[in-house]
């Protein structure tokens, strides 16, 4: 190709920069999930997580009892506080979508991006325990009532996410998850209260009651910090993956009118 | 260097650097599948845009 081809190219196609275009335009050229407001909220996630394991890692003390492990807590407690909040709000938007009025897809969409992310942060959530047990308790994995509790309701939201991805138009999938969900999350206050209904080896909470409990403050700082980090990444996630279910579904819908769209208009025709 | 005289300094790493590493994974998957779809479809879809 030549030159003077390649600048007759349109500038979204070759990725040459415009002379006079400023980074964000160049950087917004291509069509994605991005917008001012998702870089922006990127930019403070990753500026979070580096605070994280500065703190986390360096700056926090070692815990009396639990030594150097208590540095996995900041992992362990911001995933399931994000878990947590996933699912929840799986189960707010799936009652949003069976809501008469408001039976749009995008309540789905939400429910099911949330679901995806949480499913994930209870997976690190899983990891993060196992590899502190193996340092506290001696076993990557024990039959505690907490630990069973949550791998279940790990299970449970795989589940969801399989039942997602039945056929069926998008109202049916809507509807078949919403129910699901709606069961699914009844087992949140099951695993929460785990600790205090059935003895075990997992802790109860430290943070909530400080009669039992006085943290070192930037032991708590590193607890606060880790929260924000985690939020700020489950809302960015959450926000691209709602998206991008937004755009399959137009495909899935539109896709074949698009394509022979397409085609006829290289043919000319 | 206080991390280098932490006892058991691999568990602790590797829970960060798994945790970090499977976000950035999940967050990679969903911008290149975003970016491949949002090619194939008009403006009119991506209302975001």
């Amino acid at each position: 190709m030549t030159e003077i081809e390649t600048s007759a190219a349109p500038a979204s196609e070759t990725n040459i920069k415009p002379p006079n275009a400023s980074p964000v335009e160049v950087v917004s050229r291509r069509p994605s999930t991005g917008t001012p407001f998702t870089r922006i909220l990127g930019i403070a996630t990753l500026v979070s997580m580096a605070l994280l394991v500065l703190f986390g890692l360096f700056l926090s003390p070692e815990d009396i009892v639990q030594g150097e492990s208590v540095r996995i807590l900041y992992i362990h407690v911001g995933t399931v506080w994000v878990a947590y909040v996933a699912f929840g709000l799986t189960a707010l938007s799936s009652l949003a979508f069976l809501w008469k009025r408001t039976t749009s897809l995008t309540w789905d969409r939400i429910a099911g991006a949330s679901a995806e992310v949480g499913v994930l942060f209870m997976a690190l959530t899983l990891f993060a325990g196992a590899i502190w047990g193996r340092l506290s308790w001696g076993k990557f994995w024990v039959w505690d009532a907490r630990v069973t509790t949550t791998a279940f309701l790990f299970i449970t939201y795989i589940g969801y996410l399989a039942v997602r991805g039945l056929g069926g138009s998008h109202q049916q999938r809507g509807r078949r998850s919403a129910v699901v969900a709606l069961l699914a999350v009844l087992e949140i206050p099951l695993v929460h209260f785990s600790v205090k209904l059935w003895r075990g080896l997992h802790q109860d909470g430290s943070v909530s009651d400080t009669t039992k409990v006085k943290l070192h403050d930037l032991m708590l700082f590193s607890l606060f910090i880790s929260l924000i980090a985690f939020t700020l990444l489950f809302v960015w996630l959450v926000i691209h993956r709602q998206r991008v279910l937004a755009m399959q579904d137009a495909m899935d819908d539109k896709g074949l009118d698009y394509a022979l769209e397409q085609r006829r208009s290289e043919a000319g025709l | 260097m206080r991390l280098v005289a932490m006892q058991d300094v691999g568990f602790i790493l590797a829970t960060y650097v798994a945790t970090f590493i499977g976000s950035i994974a999940l967050a990679a998957y969903y911008l290149r599948r975003g970016r491949r779809l949002a090619d194939q479809l008009p403006p009119e879809d991506k209302p975001w845009a």
